[in-house]
């Protein structure tokens, strides 16, 4: 019993430095819950309606994001959610978990903390075990607020039953995704290696599971994310895959703390890729060297656009069923009655897909200022590349990446409808994707402009952003005045396909985009770096 | 000899700080000049503004005869610089960042000469910065630094990552930049590198330069540690004027002697039998803590 010698303080030790981070996990995860519960209750209160969404869940590409179609015969709001909520909670709680894990175990390996508390008369698992049981903890506590919320919130047909096997299950996920990670930390030696492998399992998980629905039944038993869906709560209430997750982790959390004790500190399993010895020529130039740095993200970004665009897009078919006769959605989307429900609910989304490539075109120019702040900044500016060349470097790289995230998710969201029967012009959609990007530069031009003049400003572009999203819901909502609309610069755009495309509205942003990105080049032209 | 960095009363106040305060000092062509000081003193501050990271508030700074801050990219190209604390993307390699450091000053690699850095610091370029520690982080900036040609080298506490024997390669690496005709300016709390490489020191605190010129004009103006013994008793040697810090320790006078009062002591010791005489040059150690001392005391 030595090498779990202290266990128990080290658990508590565990407990002070995470709980805060656990705590905000667990109230963003109930958040989902609520939301869920709440908004199929109130919008999909009615019969009819109910029945609309159900046919929209049936669609291929919903089932694919969302997970196969359950409970057809009787469809109630327990099953709708179950089918809606329960793979996307999953990769939630797995992130939580994952995220967890390596945190706690390798992150702290690497740091070299983990070699001054095994320094100190510890046990050599007490560590890695302490970690475990604040896994096993922080999932139970889910399993319970879920259940509860679900007990306390939901309509009739979610019951006791039902509610008890969706916390188990979700809690299951969570458990079985940490010991994944746990096993990936033994074998990588660096965190990232490690979160890496652990989101590939869960990635691959996805996959498995989405062509595992699609036909091959025997690949969505082998993902632990389509086991798991097989619980079915609200409908068919099946026990057997929370055991068989059981059983999984069991052995997946043994065959870890044996590997870990059987290692070298600091030693990761897996042999370490050497890398390159020699740079590509793309990152010896000034726009490569932007793009490499945000290459990952932009991936990520691409992915998320690309499976918003295809979800969005697969349900226009069905959006005429889904949203007439619901009076909020009417009143935020209906600012004209003489324009059909569905060309106002795409002008809508696609805005809505905009603001959301716009956070992603951020990001990436403000990846100049993580570099300001981590002092890289200053090796690049020592270079003979003028301050000009390296700022434009971020700048051009953003407004590529706004292209072509925006080209993503209206193609994706202009094929999926296609592909689901909806007759729309691709072209069209693209127009519409295009029409936002002077209104998206403008918004770079601020943040231009505030990292090029007060770089400690540079947040408040959040806050910008955050402004114009909300005008951009519940403008319509509210009689805000015009005056107030106008500051965003999304109002000016014409909302396409239901208005006219404006070359005169254009013009005038991207002349406006282009005089803001200027004034904040020269404000980094003379300014400090620190 | 050509000037090639020309400082001249440089001010810079953070807020209210007063970071620098009229600091003028220059570094002739071929010149290696010890830039030291306490830290907080403003030696990075200047190398900032040298480097046009920040603007001086006031004062002329040129390198090449150019000014620093209006023809930065000109100037960069013939300059190296490694920072003390080097930053690097942690999801590049180290031969990869190598490579892109010579890539921003505008220089085609040179293979041969990059391996052969590679070699001499024992490096292993082939991992990602995120797993070098402090010390390899340092390599990457002096590989890069040392394997293109430049004018003027700068660096900002270059050493304090390394081991002795790789502070030789650094050492080395440097006198060779020297003898191709590079100026090189040394920002370092390593004084016996300092006092090893630096034909000239500046000293700086609290953001004025305390101190300024050669090694051996320095000494001149600070004291010599002098140990000896004598048959005889020497009377009131402790009550001489140039003498102080005086103790004995197993019969010996150890005491600082005023480097300008050699020949007093020698007319003191005239009538006495002196048996062991030993005289040891100061240290710029010693002349370093008579400043770090009084900035302490606060003067």
């Amino acid at each position: 019993m030595q090498s779990h010698k202290l266990t128990g303080q080290m658990f508590v030790f565990t407990l002070k430095k995470e709980w805060i981070t656990l705590l905000l996990w667990l109230i963003g995860l109930a958040a989902y819950v609520i939301i869920g519960v709440v908004a199929f209750i109130e919008i999909y209160g009615e019969p009819a309606e109910l029945e609309a969404m159900a046919m929209a869940m049936q669609n291929p590409a919903m089932e694919a994001l969302f997970g196969k179609a359950i409970g057809m015969d009787n469809f109630t709001v327990g099953a709708l959610y179950t089918q809606s909520m329960t793979i996307i909670g999953f990769v939630l709680i797995a992130l939580m978990s994952i995220l967890l894990v390596v945190r706690n175990t390798r992150g702290e390996e690497e740091d070299g903390t983990l070699e001054l508390i095994q320094a100190l008369p510890v046990g050599r698992l007490a560590h890695t075990n302490a970690t475990i049981i604040l896994l096993l903890a922080t999932n139970t506590v889910l399993a319970i607020i879920s259940s509860v919320l679900l007990l306390l919130l939901g309509d009739a047909s979610m019951t006791l039953h039902g509610a008890i096997l969706t916390g188990a299950m979700y809690g299951i996920s969570g458990i079985l995704f940490g010991a994944v990670a746990l096993i990936t930390s033994q074998l990588s030696s660096n965190t990232r290696g490690s979160m890496m492998l652990a989101f590939s399992v869960l990635g691959g998980a996805y996959i498995l599971r989405i062509i595992g629905d699609a036909g091959l039944t025997v690949l969505s038993w082998i993902s632990p994310l389509g086991l798991l869906y097989r619980s079915e709560p609200f409908a068919s209430n099946n026990w057997l895959p929370i055991y068989i997750g059981l059983l999984v982790t069991v052995l997946l959390l043994i065959t870890a703390l044996w590997l870990k004790k059987h290692r070298d500190i600091g030693a990761g399993l897996l042999p370490d890729r050497p890398g390159k010895t020699r740079a590509s020529s793309l990152l010896q130039t000034s726009l490569g060297f932007v793009f490499i740095l945000i290459k990952v993200p932009l991936i990520a970004w691409s992915a998320a656009m690309f499976l918003l665009g295809v979800s969005y897009g697969s349900i226009l078919e069905d959006v005429q069923d889904l949203l007439s006769g619901n009076e909020i959605i009417e009143q935020i989307l209906a600012s004209d009655p003489s324009i059909g429900l569905v060309e106002q609910y795409m002008s809508m989304i696609l805005a809505v897909m905009a603001m959301i490539t716009t956070i992603a075109g951020l990001q990436v120019f403000l990846r100049i200022r993580a570099e300001e702040k981590k002092q890289r900044l200053e090796s690049v500016v020592a270079g003979n590349r003028s301050r000009q060349t390296v700022i434009s470097g971020f700048t051009l790289t953003a407004v590529l990446s706004m292209f072509w995230l925006q080209l993503v998710q209206s193609l994706a969201f202009g094929g999926a409808a296609l592909a689901t029967g909806y007759d729309i012009e691709l072209l069209d959609v693209l127009l519409t994707g295009m029409a936002y990007i002077p209104a998206m530069l403008i918004m770079l031009g601020v943040a231009v402009i505030l990292f090029g003049w007060i770089p400690k400003t540079t947040p408040i572009i959040w806050l910008y952003h955050g402004y114009a999203f909300i005008l951009l819901y519940f403008g319509d909502l509210f009689d805000i005045p015009a005056a107030f609309n106008r500051l965003s610069p999304f109002y000016h755009v014409p909302a396409l396909p239901s208005e006219e495309w404006s070359w005169e509205v254009t013009v005038t942003l991207s002349v406006v985009a282009l005089v803001l990105i200027a004034i904040g080049t020269v404000g980094f032209r003379q300014r400090d770096i620190n | 000899m050509e000037t090639l960095i020309k400082v001249e009363n440089l001010s810079k106040a953070f807020g209210k700080t007063q970071a620098l305060d009229q600091v003028s000092f220059e570094v002739r062509k071929g010149e290696i000049v010890g830039f030291i000081g306490p830290n907080g003193a403003g030696k990075s501050t200047a190398i900032r503004i040298l480097l046009g990271l920040i603007k001086a508030d006031k004062g002329r700074v040129e390198i090449f005869g150019q000014d620093v801050w209006k023809e930065a990219v000109d100037i960069h190209r013939r300059v190296a610089y490694v920072p003390g604390d080097v930053n690097l993307w942690p999801n590049l390699t180290g031969g990869e960042v190598i490579d892109l450091f010579l890539s921003l000053r505008g220089i085609a690699v040179d293979r041969k000469r990059k391996e052969d850095l590679i070699r001499r610091f024992e490096f292993d370029p082939t991992k990602k910065c995120r797993a070098y520690s402090k010390g390899n982080r340092q390599k990457v900036a002096l590989i890069a630094a040392f394997a293109a040609k430049a004018d003027v080298y700068i660096f900002d506490e270059p050493t304090s990552g390394l081991d002795p024997l790789q502070e030789q390669v650094f050492q080395e690496c440097t006198k060779e930049a020297l003898e191709k005709g590079a100026s090189v300016l040394l920002s370092s709390h390593i004084l016996s590198e300092v006092e090893k490489l630096c034909d000239k020191v500046v000293i700086i605190r609290q953001g004025n330069i305390v101190e300024a010129g050669s090694l051996d004009d320095l000494r001149h103006l600070t004291r010599v540690l002098i140990s000896l013994k004598t048959v005889e008793a020497l009377p009131d040697l402790d009550k001489q004027p140039f003498v102080h810090d005086f103790h004995m320790k197993k019969g010996e006078y150890i005491f600082q002697l005023d480097s300008d009062h050699l020949n007093d002591l020698l007319a003191y010791l005239q009538p006495f039998t002196v048996t062991q005489f030993e005289s040891a040059p100061p240290k710029l150690e010693d002349l370093f803590m008579r400043h770090y001392e009084s900035t302490r005391g606060g003067v």
